[in-house]
């Protein structure tokens, strides 16, 4: 095992989620003796960005994990009296996995050869180039934005860790009215550019998002719905239907059921996030979402945490008097380490921790596609609220290409999400029938000789992504939908609603994975809430200090770049 | 020296990597401080370094980042290997163990560095050590064998330190395919007051 760990700590943090990690980083930036552990051999839990390799044996390990024995220690030799031990949970937290490709696993070269000579080869997407390209693709569980003027922007800059990421701006947004995609007019640039809306509707829109914006507890526009829907409240203003339908499913990222409260509190976000970087109120990390928990490590490490990978607590030490019970700290790898206070993954608690069987999950799903949902000149990132899933629940799409170094050139990312009715596969169907072309490509000769060399070169048209644009007209091409290489479809628990606190001794935290929302504003109040319990006295990550002098502060900023990394104003 | 020139010509990330306590922190010191000491223990609040260097009669600004202790149970993060140039990977020519483990570095350098082709500079530290467990013409030829650089030095007296970063930097701007882009990379830094002011902050 090589060197052995020092055995005391003020925090012993289990798991490197997004919670955990923001947790690990503020007692470490105070000067709390941290140690930071992930049974994994990767960082970010659930959060996790992979690679297509990583993936396949995160995927793996997924189907293993039900073998996992738990190893029950009954060595007391860790113990006094007083004290129990209890055994840690490894709660599988992924269900109904489907994984699907729709591609051959490889071209027989004389077919793209003979037939398509005109063509390059390499136009031919097969499983085996895929996989080649595996360390292209930065593929994550738990893909999310961030409002320009969230709270995590805000904890980024303001203690300087926003120094270890770099973002582009989320360029457009998309929703799905009347059967088809279309643009969301969301800047005021926007709004005056857009051929979809009349002029008239124009005013509409913009003296509507006004009233929200302008909203305080005690005006009078919204007195009369504060108990009806946000729909109701944007059916009187006697807007046009598409104007309603931008505002509801697109600005406010609500539903028909959300209350009318609700619905202009999130407008309000959406607006005041807008005009910071980029057109559109979110930012995306590049590399993915999983660089994020890292950053918070790399602060946490900095100011002296200690890391440890495939290492985690086999159980842990609790005092048990009359009153209440305290941990006291962790066995692992038979080794005693205690700790004032333990930071768990919901993942990873004992059990008896927990007072509820989690009924709570996401439905994921994961594409990798040929062409973009919506093909624009330029590569676009894309947010789409797609309205109509299950039970009128909207399912959130994120479509990524390769200038975020998601996957590689020629490829895009969609994300699906959406609250779990049945399962992943199931719950996003709506959403999938609508933009994505999920047929078989079928490359096997005897095939292509029944139906016609030109059916043939249909389907290689559609997932080559070799249309040549020029013939068509830029409407048509915008119609054609994405032809899905690969997919990925699964469940994941999401405990964001549920009081963690209940069975647990006072000085033990648990944290939950990722949760059903766009951004990461849950993750950030969970941070804090737990620091304050452990620290009430103490700053939340007080600015980090610069080395001598700031990194790239004279580079100069290309204008109209999506690009972007925040760095704090002195 | 380096105000020779206002302009930067690039901005170059460089990493320090190797088994824990062949004085990778302290390479750092001596580079950008010209400073050692005896007892560095586990240096709090390094993160990176800035320097700027003059090659050619351009200004090259380093930023150089160090483990932060992460090394020490093979934890770095995938991240802290993001968009490298150069890396400079360290063994102590006391300690043999520290020399056969650079191979496992230079795996997980192979595995997460981003950038076809950086430049890596094997370094051989501690020379000033009576005692010697790696001969220099060992460490000659596993560079040789991963074509990277190679230098001995010792931190503690400052010989090498200096050619080492030198000759890192030399080779990655010869080698303008690792940098040239980055300028105009869509990647840049923003700064709070670079708010994008041709749209209002709502639409009030
Ligand atoms: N004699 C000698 N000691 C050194 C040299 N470089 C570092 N050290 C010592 O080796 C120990 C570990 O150095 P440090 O820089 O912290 O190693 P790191 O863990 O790789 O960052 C410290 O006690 C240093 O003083 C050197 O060139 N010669
Ligand atoms: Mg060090």
């Amino acid at each position: 095992m090589g060197e052995d760990l020092c055995s005391e700590y003020d925090v012993i943090v289990i798991g490197t989620g997004m919670t955990e990690s923001i947790i690990a980083a503020a007692a470490s930036r105070i000067g709390k003796r941290v140690l930071h552990l992930d049974r994994n051999d990767y960082y970010g839990g659930m959060w996790a960005t992979f690679s297509f390799d990583a993936l396949q044996r995160w995927l793996k390990e997924c189907h293993n994990q039900d073998q996992k024995n738990i190893t029950n220690f009954k060595n007391k030799t860790y113990i006094s009296q007083d004290e129990i031990l209890i055994s840690c949970g490894s709660q599988s937290s992924v269900s109904n996995i489907d994984e699907q490709w729709f591609i051959p696993k490889n071209v027989p070269v004389n077919a793209s050869e003979n037939s398509f000579s005109k063509n390059e080869k390499n136009d031919f997407w097969d499983q085996e180039k895929i996989k080649n390209l595996s360390r292209k693709f930065n593929l994550d569980l738990a893909p999310k934005l961030l409002f320009s003027r969230g709270s995590l922007v805000d904890l980024l800059i303001s203690s300087n860790i926003a120094r270890y990421a770099e973002f582009r701006s989320v360029s457009r947004i998309l929703t799905w009215y009347n059967g088809q995609l279309e643009t969301v007019p969301c800047s005021r640039a926007d709004v005056f550019s857009t051929k979809d809306v009349s002029v008239m509707e124009k005013r509409l829109l913009m003296k509507m998002l006004q009233l929200c914006a302008e909203y305080k507890p005690n005006g009078n526009e919204f007195k009369n719905f504060e108990k009806k829907t946000f729909a109701d409240y944007l059916k009187s203003k006697e807007l046009t239907e598409n104007i309603v339908h931008y505002i509801l499913y697109a600005i406010a990222m609500s539903s028909i059921n959300t209350p009318c409260m609700t619905g202009v509190e999130r407008t309000q976000k959406f607006l005041s996030s807008l005009g910071r970087f980029g057109n559109t109120p979110f930012l995306w990390p590049l590399y993915g979402s999983g660089e994020l928990p890292q950053c918070f490590c790399r602060l946490c490490a900095v100011f002296g945490g200690v890391y440890h990978l495939k290492r985690t607590a086999d159980s842990l030490v609790v005092l048990k008097t009359d009153m209440k019970s305290i941990c006291k700290g962790i066995v692992s790898n038979d080794q005693f380490l205690s700790t004032h206070h333990l930071i768990l993954n919901v993942s990873e608690a004992p059990s008896s921790f927990l007072q509820e069987t989690f009924n709570e999950g996401l439905s994921r799903g994961i594409f990798i596609t040929n062409r973009s949902i919506y093909s624009s000149e330029k590569e676009s990132l894309t947010l789409l609220q797609f309205p109509y899933g299950i039970k009128n629940k909207p399912i959130t799409v994120i479509e990524i290409g390769s200038s975020t170094h998601a996957c590689p050139d020629g490829l895009y990312i969609i994300h699906m999400t959406c609250k779990q009715n049945t399962n992943a596969t199931e719950d996003l169907k709506p959403a999938v029938e609508k933009l994505l072309e999920i047929e078989q490509i079928d490359l096997d000769p005897s095939h292509s000789a029944s139906s016609g060399i030109s059916g043939f070169a249909y389907d290689y048209e559609i997932y080559s992504g070799a249309i040549d644009m020029t013939n068509k007209e830029n409407q048509e091409v915008k119609s054609v939908r994405p032809q899905v290489l690969w997919a990925l479809y699964f469940n994941c628990l999401e405990t964001s609603q549920c009081d963690l606190s209940v069975n647990v001794p006072s000085n033990i935290y648990l944290t939950s994975g990722p949760d059903a929302d766009i951004d990461f504003e849950f993750a950030v109040k969970q941070a804090k809430e737990i620091f304050k319990k452990m620290y009430p006295n103490e700053e939340f990550l007080p600015r980090a200090p610069d080395p001598e002098e700031l990194l790239l502060d004279d580079e100069e900023i290309i204008s109209g770049d999506n690009n972007s990394s925040l760095t704090s104003t002195e | 020296m380096s105000n020779f020139s206002n302009d930067v010509l690039t901005t170059l990330k460089i990493l320090i990597i190797g088994e824990s306590s062949v004085g990778k922190s302290s390479l750092l010191m001596r580079f950008i401080h010209d400073r050692f000491e005896d007892d560095l223990g586990l240096t709090i609040g390094v993160d990176f370094k800035t320097k700027t260097v003059v090659i050619d009669g351009n200004s090259v600004k380093l930023a150089i980042w160090d483990t932060a202790g992460q090394e020490r149970f093979r934890t770095l993060t995938p991240s802290y290997y993001r968009d490298a140039q150069g890396a400079i990977l360290v063994y102590d020519v006391s300690s043999r163990v520290s020399f056969v483990k650079l191979e496992l570095w230079l795996n997980e350098l192979e595995m997460y560095s981003n950038r076809k082709g950086i430049i890596m500079m094997i370094v051989g530290n501690k020379i000033d050590k009576d005692k010697r467990e790696v001969s220099r013409e060992e460490g000659i030829q596993f560079a040789k064998k991963y074509k990277s650089l190679f230098i001995e030095t010792s931190a503690k007296t400052k010989d090498g330190v200096e050619y080492a970063f030198d000759e890192l930097v030399q080779k990655i701007i010869e080698t303008p395919a690792l940098w040239e882009n980055t300028r105009y990379r869509q990647t840049q830094q923003l700064t709070d007051d670079n708010i994008t002011d041709n749209q209002s902050s709502c639409l009030c």
